[in-house]
Formats: C-alpha cells, sequence, structure tokens
C-alpha cells in the first residue's frame, strides 16, 4: 500500500498554518482570519475521517509510523479508542472556531476598551446607559452599547485601538491552532514519549489563551493553571519513564508485547503515577484546586477545551497498555470518582457565577468518567468513554450560553439574572438540550452514556458479590439528582422568574453563538437515540482491549442465559429440565429452588 | 392468541401511534408561522391522528392478540427498539389517545389568548407522544426515554406561566408549616417535580440495571421467554429488591408516599396540562409500569414475590388514605383534585398488590385497571370543569366561588356527575363499579392482613365521598362569596364559558354515566379480556395458582386459600355493602355541611383538638416541611460549610500558600540582586577565599 499522510496531515497543518493565521489576523482582520483557520480546521477534520471510513466497527486500525532515533518510532493510529477522541475533539474545535467569531472580538474589544481607557466614539446612542459590559465589576467601562448585529465589524475603535485589536486576534487564533493541534497529536500517539510531549505541548497554547484573553485575574490564574498541570505532567513523566525503562521500549507495541517485565512491585506506583498525573488534568477530587478559577477565567472556548483529556490517557497509558492489573485497582478510581462526584455537585450549588457552576459541574461530571473507568467491567468503561463525548457536549453548550449571557446582560452573576427565557428564547430551548446532556435525560446522548456506564459498575458488583461496589452504584446513581438539583436551579435563576428591571432589553444570542451551539446539542439528540456508529467502535476495542485482563466482567450476554455469576449455574441447570415446557409449570419448581437456597445459606 | 411480529402490516399503526405526537411537535413551530389558527388546529389534528390510529388495534385487544414488532437499535449491546400491543397496552393506548384529543380540544378554547402557546403545543404533543411510547416500548430501555419525556414535559408545562405572576402560584401566601413555604411558584414547582420524579428514577434505573446484569436485556417478552436470569436472582435475593426498585419509578412518578409531595405543587399548570397530568399521562404511567411488570414478576416466581405486592399494596393503601385526608381540608379546588388523585391512584397500586397476594391474580389486576379507566375519564372531566371555574372565577380558591351554579348551569351539571362518579354514587356511576371491584379483590384474597387493607379502603372512600361534595358544596351551592360580589360590582359578570370548553367534559362526564349504568357488563369484559391475556402470556390462570399454594406450604404462609361468596351481578355482598355505606356516610356529611348547610364546617376547627388534627392535615402532616429540611436546607448547610472550612481554606489555601513561598523565595533570591558593585566584590572575594582555604585543607 502506498504510503498516506492522512494523519500527518491532519495533526500538522493547524501548526504549520498557524503563522499564517497570526498575520492574517493583523493584517485583515476578523473575518478572514476566522474562516481561514475554520478551513484549515475543517481540512484536518475531513482528514480524519477519511481514514475513520476504513475503519470497519473498529476492528482494523489505520496507523502511520516514522522512525524517531532512540525513542522508537513516531506514529500516529487510529484506532476503536482514539477514533471517538479525535474526532469529538475536532468537531469541538471547528464549531467552537465559529463560536470564537464574534466571541473573541467582542472579548477583545472591551479588553482593548479597558487597556485604552474609553475613547469610544459617537457609538453611544445606546438604549440603555446603564448597560455595564466591563468584565473587570471594579472598573466599569463606559457605556459600549452596540448590539450584536452592529458589532460584527469592529468599526467602533479608533485606528489604535483596531491594530490592537486585529493583532490580538491573530494571537488568538493561532494559538487556537496549536491547542488543536497538541491535543489531536496526544490522541493519535504511538509512543509513550510523543504522548507526553504533546500532552506538554497542549499546555503552552492553553497557558497563554488564559493570560491574554482570560477574565478577572488572567495572568494569575494562568500561571496556577500552569503549574498545576505541570506539576501532575513530571508525574506523569516518571510513571511513563519507568514504564519505558521496564518494558525496554516506549513504542506502544513494545510496551504491551512486554508488559510482563515491569516488576510486580513496581506496578502500583507506575499505576498511581500515571493516574495521578492525569488525574490532575481531569480535576480529580484533592487535586481539583485549579479547575474553578481555571475555568471560569479562562476564554470560553478554551474553557470547554481545558480539562477532560486526561480520560483518554487513562485508559490508553493503564488500561490499554498495562491492562493486567486493572480489575485489582479499579475499585480505588471507582472510589475516587464518586467522591469528585458528589464534591463537585455539591460545590456547584454554592456558586453564583455561572462559570464556577459550570466549572464544578465539569469536575462532577469528570468525576462520573473516573467512576466509570474504575467500574471493572467493559460495560463501564464504554460508559465512560462515551461520557467523554456525551458530558463534553453537554458542557460546551452550557459554557457557550454562559458566554453569551454575559454578552448580553453584561453579567455572569445568576443571583442578578432571571426571566431570560423570554427575552432570549433560541439560547433558552439549546441551553436546555445541554443542561439535560449534562445529567443524563433521554433523549439526549447523557443518557445513553450513563445508563451503560452506571449498569456497568452495578454489573461487576453483582459479578464479584461486591457489596461495596453496589453501595458505589448507588451512591453514584443517587448523585445524578445532585447533578440535576444544581442545573435546573441554574437554569430556573436564569431563565425563570421575574426579569431584573435592568434587564428589560435584552435580545438574543448572535447567530454565529445560536448555530454553533445548535449544532452541538444536535449531535447530543442524534447520538442519544442512535448511538451506534460511534458506540460499536468503542465497544468492540474496549472489549478487545479489556479481554486479556483478568478479572475484567464480559459485556452480559443477551437471551438471558445468565452470564452473570456462575455459581448460579448449577442450580439452574438441576431445575433445567423441568424449565422447558410451560412457564406456570415450572413456578413450583423454581420457588423451591428459590427456597432451598435461601434456606442454605441460613 | 395469535403473535405478529416484523414491522408490516398493523405493526406500522402501532409505531405510528407514539411516533404521529413527535412528528407533530417537530413541526409545530414551522407551522406556527402561517398562523394561531392553523398551528392550534395542527395540534388537535395530530391527536386525532394518534388516537385514530390507537382505534385501529382494538379488534387486536379484543380478539386477544398482539403486534411485536422490533428494529435494531444498538446492535453491539443487542439491543433492540420495539414496539409491543398486547390487551393492556391497545386499552392504555386508547384511553390516552382519546382523553388527550379532547383535552386538546378543550386548550383549544381553554388556553385561547394565551402567549408562547407554541411551547404549550410543543409540550402537550410531545407528552402524548412519550406516553404512548411508555405504553407501547417493548422493553424497559425504551420505556425509560418515554419516561423521562413525560417527565421532562410535565416540567416544562407545570412552569409553562415561568415568569412566575402571583396569581399562577400555588398555596395559601403566607402560609408556613414548621418554617417551610408552602406557597410555590411555577418555576419552583416544574423544579421540584422534575427533582423528585428523578429519585425516584434513579431507583427504578437500578432495578433496571439488576435485571440487566442477569439477563442482558430489557424486553419484557424476552424477560419471560427465558427464565434462567430470574433464577440466578432469586438464588442470590436479589429479585424482590430489583422489582421493588422498578417499583421506586413508579412511586416517583404517580406520586404515592413518599414522593407525593410534588403532586400538590404541580398545580401551578394550566388546568388543561393538569388534567393531562392527572388523567392520562404522568401520574398513570407510573401504574401503568406496575401493571406492566406485576403479571412478569408474577409469572416469574408466583408466591416467591410476596414482599414485593405487599409493598405495592401497603404503599397504595397508606397514600390513598394520607391524601385523601389532606384533601378534605385544603381550600383550592385544583388542590382538592390534586390530593384525590394520589389517593385514586393509591387505589390502583392497592389493587395490583393485592393481586399477587391471591390465588386469583385477574381479578386484583382487573380491578385495579378498571379504577384507572374510570378515573382518567372522571378526574379529566373535573379537572377541565375546574378550569373552566378558574378562568371565569379568576381565583383559585373555593371560598373566592359559591353560588356558581345560576352561572354556570352547564358546567355544574357535568362537574356534579363527574363528582358523583369520583364518590361512587351506587350503581350508575364508572367509580362505583371500579371501587366495587377494588374492594372485592382485597376482600376475596387470601392475604392475610387483608382486613386492615380493606378498612382503610373503606375509610378512603367515606372520605373521598365528603370532599367530592365538599367541592360540590364550596363552589356551586350556598351563597356568593365576598369576591364573587366585588367582582361583579367591578362589573364582571360571571358567565358559561363556550361551548369548546364545556363539551370536552361533557362528553367524559356523560360516558363515565352512560358505561357506569352498564358497568357490571364493561367490568366483567375487562376481566375476561385480561384473564385471557395474563392465562395466554404469562400463563398465570386461577387453577394453577392454587395449585401452587398448595405445592410450595412453606414459602407463603402469608396468602391461603380463599373461598369467594359470590352473589347477583358477582358482587361481594360485603364489599358492595361497604361501598354503599361509605358513599352514604360520606356523602350524607358533606351534603349536611356543604349543600343544605345544616352543619357548620367551623365547628371543626373552633374545637381546640379537632383543630389540632384540621393543622396536622392542612399542613399536609408536615411532609413537605420534612422533605425541604432533609433534603434541601440540611444539605445546603452542610454543603457551605464544606464550601467554607475546605473548599474556600484548604484546597484555595494551596494555591495561596504556593504562591506565597514563591514571592518570599524570589524575595530572598532578589535581596541578593543589591546592584551595589562593592557587595558584589565583597561576596566575590569571601567565596575566592573559602575556596583557597578549602584547595589548602
Amino acid at each position: 500500500m502506498a504510503e498516506q499522510y492522512f494523519l500527518l496531515a491532519a495533526t500538522f497543518l493547524p501548526l504549520l498554518l498557524s503563522p499564517v493565521s497570526y498575520f492574517l489576523g493583523r493584517r485583515s482582520g476578523l473575518n478572514i482570519v476566522t474562516w481561514f483557520s475554520f478551513g484549515v480546521l475543517l481540512v484536518s477534520t475531513v482528514l480524519l475521517f477519511v481514514p475513520a471510513l476504513t475503519l470497519n466497527g473498529g476492528h482494523i486500525a489505520y496507523s502511520e509510523s516514522y522512525a524517531w532515533g532512540q525513542f522508537g518510532n513516531f506514529g500516529l493510529r487510529l484506532d476503536g479508542l482514539s477514533l471517538p477522541f479525535a474526532i469529538i475533539n475536532y468537531i469541538w474545535f471547528t464549531v467552537l472556531i465559529i463560536y470564537s467569531k464574534p466571541y473573541i472580538n467582542r472579548k477583545i474589544i472591551q479588553d482593548a476598551l479597558d487597556r485604552f481607557g474609553s475613547q469610544t466614539p459617537s457609538q453611544s446612542t445606546s438604549r440603555d446607559q446603564s448597560y455595564v459590559l466591563g468584565v473587570d465589576e471594579k472598573k466599569p467601562v463606559e457605556s459600549f452599547n452596540v448590539s450584536w448585529a452592529e458589532s460584527k465589524y469592529i468599526t467602533t475603535v479608533n485606528i489604535e485601538q483596531q491594530r490592537y485589536v486585529n493583532s490580538r486576534l491573530g494571537l488568538y487564533f493561532a494559538l487556537f491552532m496549536v491547542f488543536a493541534m497538541g491535543t489531536l497529536g496526544m490522541v493519535l500517539a504511538t509512543n509513550l514519549i510523543e504522548f507526553y510531549v504533546f500532552f506538554e505541548l497542549v499546555l503552552v497554547p492553553s497557558f497563554f489563551l488564559i493570560s491574554f484573553f482570560g477574565y478577572g485575574a488572567r495572568q494569575r490564574t494562568g500561571m496556577m493553571f500552569f503549574f498545576w498541570t505541570h506539576a501532575g505532567s513530571v508525574v506523569l513523566l516518571l510513571g511513563l519513564l519507568s514504564i519505558g525503562f521496564f518494558a525496554g521500549g516506549f513504542d506502544y507495541t513494545t510496551v504491551r508485547t512486554h508488559e510482563g517485565q515491569i516488576p510486580i512491585q513496581w506496578i502500583p506506583i507506575i499505576v498511581f503515577a500515571v493516574v495521578m498525573g492525569l488525574g490532575v488534568k481531569l480535576g480529580g477530587f484533592l487535586l481539583h484546586s485549579w479547575v474553578p478559577s481555571s475555568q471560569s477565567n479562562a476564554p470560553i472556548p478554551v474553557a470547554i477545551l481545558l480539562i477532560g483529556i486526561g480520560t483518554y490517557g487513562i485508559l490508553r497509558i493503564w488500561l490499554d497498555l498495562l491492562g493486567g492489573n486493572y480489575a485489582q485497582y479499579s475499585i480505588y478510581l471507582n472510589i475516587w470518582g464518586l467522591a469528585t462526584m458528589i464534591y463537585g455537585g455539591a460545590m456547584a450549588l454554592m456558586q453564583d457565577d455561572i462559570r464556577k457552576i459550570l466549572a464544578y459541574s465539569t469536575m462532577s461530571n469528570m468525576g462520573y468518567i473516573l467512576f466509570g473507568l474504575g467500574s471493572g467491567s467493559v460495560l463501564g468503561v464504554t460508559g465512560a468513554t462515551l461520557l467523554y463525548v456525551t458530558s463534553g457536549l453537554g458542557k460546551a453548550v452550557l459554557f457557550m450560553m454562559a458566554g453569551s449571557i454575559s454578552f448580553q446582560t453584561g453579567t455572569f452573576s445568576v443571583s442578578k439574572l432571571g426571566g431570560l427565557a423570554g427575552k432570549m428564547p433560541y439560547t433558552a430551548v439549546v441551553a436546555m438540550i445541554g443542561l439535560l446532556t449534562l445529567f443524563g435525560i433521554p433523549p439526549t446522548s447523557g443518557f445513553m452514556s450513563e445508563w451503560i456506564m452506571f449498569a456497568g459498575v452495578l454489573q461487576t458488583g453483582v459479578h464479584d458479590q461486591n457489596s461495596l461496589r453496589v453501595v458505589l452504584f448507588g451512591f453514584g446513581l443517587l448523585t445524578t439528582v445532585l447533578s440535576s438539583a444544581y442545573l435546573l436551579w441554574m437554569y430556573k435563576r436564569i431563565f425563570f422568574g421575574r426579569i431584573p428591571e435592568q434587564l428589560g432589553n435584552v435580545r438574543d444570542s448572535n447567530k454565529y453563538i445560536l448555530i454553533t451551539m445548535a449544532a452541538l446539542a444536535g449531535l447530543s439528540l442524534i447520538i442519544g437515540v442512535y448511538p451506534d456508529p460511534l458506540l460499536a467502535p468503542i465497544t468492540s476495542y474496549v472489549q478487545g482491549m479489556l479481554h486479556n485482563s483478568p478479572g475484567v466482567v464480559p459485556l452480559p450476554s443477551s437471551g438471558g442465559t445468565g452470564s452473570a455469576v456462575p455459581l448460579a449455574k448449577s442450580i439452574m441447570f438441576k431445575s433445567g429440565d423441568r424449565m422447558s415446557g410451560n412457564v406456570a409449570d415450572d413456578l413450583v419448581a423454581l420457588v423451591t429452588v428459590t427456597n432451598g437456597g435461601i434456606n442454605r445459606g441460613r | 392468541m395469535v403473535e405478529i411480529t416484523g414491522l408490516g402490516g398493523i405493526a406500522v399503526n402501532v409505531w405510528l401511534v407514539w411516533i404521529i405526537p413527535f412528528v407533530g411537535a417537530a413541526i409545530i413551530a414551522a407551522v406556527a408561522r402561517a398562523g394561531i389558527k392553523i398551528r392550534d388546529y395542527t395540534a388537535v389534528g395530530f391527536a386525532l391522528a394518534s388516537a385514530v390510529s390507537a382505534t385501529t388495534l382494538i379488534p387486536l385487544a379484543l380478539s386477544g392478540s398482539e403486534v411485536h414488532s422490533q428494529v435494531t437499535w444498538i446492535s453491539i449491546l443487542h439491543l433492540k427498539a420495539g414496539v409491543l400491543a398486547d390487551p393492556l397496552s391497545v386499552i392504555m393506548a386508547n384511553l390516552v389517545a382519546w382523553i388527550s384529543f379532547l383535552i386538546f380540544v378543550y386548550s383549544t378554547g381553554y388556553m385561547h389568548g394565551e402567549r408562547d402557546l407554541t411551547r404549550y403545543w410543543f409540550f402537550m404533543l410531545f407528552f402524548i407522544g412519550s406516553m404512548q411510547l411508555v405504553v407501547l416500548s417493548d422493553n424497559l430501555l425504551m420505556l425509560f426515554f418515554g419516561w423521562e419525556g413525560v417527565g421532562l414535559a410535565s416540567y416544562a408545562l407545570v412552569g409553562f406561566w415561568y415568569y412566575d405572576r402571583k396569581k399562577d402560584f400555588v398555596g395559601t401566601e403566607g402560609h408556613k408549616a414548621a418554617g417551610i413555604a408552602m406557597w410555590a411558584s411555577p418555576s419552583h414547582a416544574g423544579t421540584k417535580a422534575f427533582l423528585m420524579t428523578k429519585a425516584g428514577d434513579a431507583m427504578m434505573l437500578a432495578g433496571m440495571f439488576l435485571i440487566f446484569a442477569y439477563s442482558g436485556t430489557f424486553g419484557f417478552k424476552e424477560l419471560i421467554q427465558n427464565q434462567g436470569w430470574a433464577a440466578q436472582m432469586a438464588h442470590q435475593n436479589l429479585l424482590v429488591p430489583a422489582a421493588i426498585l422498578l417499583f421506586g419509578g413508579a412511586i416517583g412518578k404517580s406520586a404515592q408516599f413518599p414522593f407525593n409531595e410534588w403532586l400538590l405543587e404541580a398545580m401551578t399548570g394550566p388546568a388543561s396540562v393538569s388534567a393531562l397530568i392527572h388523567a392520562a399521562t404522568m401520574v398513570k404511567a407510573g401504574v401503568f409500569l406496575v401493571a406492566r411488570i406485576a403479571p412478569l414478576f408474577f409469572a416469574i416466581a408466583a408466591f416467591g414475590m410476596t414482599q414485593f405486592f405487599e409493598v405495592v399494596a401497603w404503599v397504595g393503601a397508606f397514600t390513598a388514605f394520607l391524601l385523601a385526608s389532606q384533601a378534605i381540608v385544603n381550600p383550592e379546588i385544583k388542590k382538592v383534585l390534586a390530593y384525590s388523585t394520589g389517593s385514586q391512584i393509591g387505589y390502583m397500586m392497592l389493587a395490583i398488590g393485592i393481586a399477587g397476594l391471591s390465588t386469583n391474580f385477574a381479578d386484583g389486576y382487573t380491578a385495579g385497571f378498571f379504577q384507572l379507566i374510570s378515573h382518567a375519564m372522571f378526574k379529566a372531566a373535573l379537572f377541565m370543569g375546574a378550569g373552566a371555574l378558574l378562568h371565569v372565577v379568576g381565583s383559585r380558591f373555593m371560598t373566592d366561588m359559591g353560588g356558581m351554579r345560576k352561572y354556570m348551569r352547564k358546567t355544574y351539571i357535568f362537574m356534579l356527575l363527574a363528582a358523583l362518579s369520583l364518590a361512587a354514587a351506587p350503581l350508575v356511576t364508572l367509580g362505583f363499579w371500579s371501587k366495587d371491584a377494588i374492594f372485592a379483590a382485597v376482600l376475596g384474597s387470601g392475604y392475610e392482613h387483608a382486613l386492615p387493607l380493606f378498612i382503610m379502603a373503606v375509610v378512603v372512600a367515606i372520605m373521598t365521598a365528603f370532599y367530592s361534595f365538599r367541592m360540590i358544596g364550596m363552589t356551586f351551592f350556598g351563597k356568593k362569596s365576598e369576591y364573587l360580589e366585588q367582582l361583579e360590582a367591578s362589573g364582571q359578570h360571571p358567565h358559561e364559558v363556550r361551548p369548546v370548553v364545556w363539551v370536552p367534559f361533557a362528553v367524559l362526564s356523560i360516558a363515565t354515566i352512560a358505561i357506569g349504568v352498564v358497568g357490571f357488563a364493561f367490568g366483567s369484559q375487562l376481566q375476561h379480556t385480561f384473564s385471557t391475556y395474563l392465562s395466554t402470556y404469562f400463563g398465570i390462570t386461577e387453577q394453577k395458582q392454587i395449585q401452587l399454594l398448595h405445592n410450595s406450604v412453606t414459602t407463603t404462609p402469608l396468602v391461603k386459600l380463599q373461598q369467594q361468596p359470590k352473589l347477583f351481578l358477582g358482587l361481594n355482598p360485603i364489599a358492595a355493602a361497604a361501598s354503599f355505606g361509605a358513599f352514604a356516610a360520606g356523602g350524607f356529611l358533606g351534603y349536611m355541611c356543604y349543600i343544605a348547610q345544616k352543619i357548620d364546617p367551623g365547628i371543626v376547627s373552633n374545637n381546640r383538638v379537632t383543630s389540632w388534627i384540621w393543622r396536622f392535615l392542612y399542613n399536609r402532616w408536615y411532609l413537605n416541611s420534612a422533605l425541604y429540611w432533609g433534603t434541601v436546607i440540611g444539605p445546603l448547610a452542610i454543603y457551605r460549610l464544606v464550601w467554607r472550612y475546605f473548599e474556600f481554606t484548604v484546597m484555595e489555601g494551596i494555591n495561596h500558600t504556593f504562591e506565597f513561598s514563591m514571592t518570599s523565595f524570589s524575595k530572598v533570591v532578589k535581596s541578593a540582586q543589591t546592584g551595589i558593585t562593592q557587595t558584589y566584590l565583597f561576596v566575590f572575594g569571601a567565596g575566592i577565599m573559602i575556596i583557597i582555604m578549602l584547595l589548602l585543607l
């Protein structure tokens, strides 16, 4: 087969063209740079889809590999696991580029007005002087009340400001593209070192994006974000290096075949290092200190993409490469996940800032994912993987809503909002779909992933006769009520009730924002009703991946033959000869068997 | 006895029953652009189309055959989406479809002139689509889609007037019980409804997953065909917990104790929505689920499941009593009806529960479903009538009405007919026959504790008759209230509502009487249909159950064989006497207090002891307060403590400590960079000296 470069091109195209983005932004302004960046990411996404179509149900992998000196091979590989992550991330990036068009323009103009003071020209023919668009509440910007339709083009600032705005625009889009490239590289990597390089590469653009384009104390936030995640990365690196050292190579294939060479006493340490290192990036309980401030101060598109990708790391490096010990330690991940779920949900109830609510909500959702990853069953891990996609969709829609609301009303504070459903009906509808996705109500995709995940956790519990797991499952399921509570309460306070007087003139969101939100919400509905195209490759990959891991509970076999408990099979067999015929005839036998079982137990 | 599978022929109609309303919901926003009238008629048209589609299935139900049609859904887990039209679901689907259709017709008049009606129609169509999905799905997972769709629609419709005008509130403003406000805004009520039913849904999901872990399927047919899973679960004592967990979902949806509190606040929605929620959709979904799973579990484990059926029966009986007792003191007309719904649903649960505790499953099962049918008809009529009253009077309090029969003759007559059915007026109302069937089923069961259940049921019947007469008396009889006189003084005269509003509930209340007159025949036809259904598809027959009971002496000490005395029209003499007596006692008291007004109800609230009881009932047994203290205020206080002392102090503290130590460190390093040459030279010299000394040593 001729050499193909789909993945190489998909990965590095955004990186190579990011300087072009920057200069285009500086020279030509918003429209051109947006559509250029969008085009680049779209081409990359299409390049991803081409090999993805050749994947038949996730059985075959598509890969490209290049020699990489002493580290082994530099490869890019699309299989059942990386496929959903790669595709969904690129869909997010591509959609968020369009969302950024109105968003970042508005944001930069606000910052520009902050920076240059309010020399706003005669635009202040405003309908409502009390509008405060300032981000920093202490330093309100002079009324700058152009509607979305009017602010399409930056005509409201002078030439000096215009230059400033344009250079910032270019920078934003360039960094955003590097961000996309890092994420994709990490997902497609086939080598531990390569994985780490991309993992760190994501950090750089996200750090600058927060520090340059964030809200509030953005530079401090950026530093904090950098320190926390970098500390996590170092721990991760130690784990990765030990794996490579013991296995005699950094290639995934090498590690997989030589997994047995890792000394048994080192396994817990390595797994601990890897999970902790990635756990920081996931905002697990006790490692989450950076999450609330980073997510609430980052610009909206970055906040959406900031956390979660650690899911892939845990799946790939622990479950896939070191799967032999998975069942043994999975319970700890389960407990940690539950703690994160409950803690995030409880803290979200305490917040007033929409972004903070959503940040804790994201943390809680990461808890769900960890909970599923720690299920110890094929079903649970599949659910967790799908949950990464679905919770990401829900979270994206809600963060986009938050950004839009802040522009329309000038505030992120829930207590200052109310009754917006009448003023922003489309936003309210789409946000509702996002909301339902996050707490798992059908027909949104959130339910599809959550039921699979929870069913998997319970399956392990009954299979292993492990009452701790069953209790964890019960608490996990009850936490969904907590999740729905904080989200519905937030929704009620934003969209229902009486409209505060100063919000009398609010209008619905910009069309770019609405379309992008609706696209993601629509995707959520589609996956929720018909998940097969996404679920089939994930499930078959997870099945194959955990096939050799001892103690992992397989998929339940259909048709009621009952794979859950081998112990009971003999009993079933005993009464089997009488059970073949009429249903009611067997009742006696069944009841007797049941009763006998109970008595023996006593 | 014919079983039709696949997607051809009549199976298409089954799919269409639930798909049509969803299609209508999807296009209603686009249709709305063409005009308001067209939009309203389109919505009604879609409801009618769905109803017609459901009607085509009736011959199927009467012949006892079933349609089972499946398509591939989640292939990797071997899960299929499918519809199952057996007699149970066909009867239910028709009930839902036709009552919804009448409510839709009523809505075109009742909601006329409201704003945002596109949203209203969207969710109404979504509502009946979801309900039909619950009714017709052939597996629990797909049923859950409809289940949550119903919850979502009721959330949206209960909070339809989300802008929280004072007049849309429910409860008396300023009324607090144990520090908890007992009045609620529409948006609050909607959220509460969603959250409380979600708690029930969590239980239901747990039950579903438990069964899935053993069987690998959610399908009702698959579960009954291959019962290996049940043997395993029974062996581990998990079958009963799984069934009870599934029942938890039904408790939440049907507002049974302890999840009963949301139903009362749900009165903030428009009256048409209340009618839909109470008669055809939301709360009936829970009963339907129990009716769906009860024969399944009974067929699988028969008298090994007695605990489950006991839970169902007792929860039902207790809820019936709890809510009926609250209904007799409430001043709001819609809330009285809401309490009444919860109470009547308790009867249905009681009947289905008792079915599993007797040797004749079909008796209790039919009684429960009979009650569901009759309740759906008279409650829809009552809610629509109450809506007409609210519309005219403009107040939700019955104390603001009084003497309305002069102004609203037709509403009065038809509400009276429906209320008589609710009160179970003997021999001519549908409500009488269904209630009598329940009494007979309870008495006829061999359940050890049948007597207390029977006494509770009779007491509830007395209270039901009382509050029905109270409601009619307070609204239509007596003197005009001050509020009405003020209204008239301001130039607004109460008048009869338009035909499009009163005809739908007239149809239903006349139907309750018309079917009531031949209620006995109707009941025995239903009995026959369900007996056939149960024996064909589940193998449940009376002989087999008696045989079972004989064979497994040790397992079921709770249930004994009972001979049922039969009389003319198949009435159980004790049950019939109890029905007559309950109606007479409750009705007489209600008549004397509120219609003839010979007894002053004030004697209760003036007496010290009885006023305490009155307050206890009026404060809803303090259950609402307990709910808020236990699940809202308490947890929030704990979270606040965690927030303040852990998240804000410890976790944020890490960042501050880190920041502080870094800045301090940099200060130390910085202080070395003085820029003074002498210092540098001095340090440089000292360093050289030390190195030389080290070398020399």
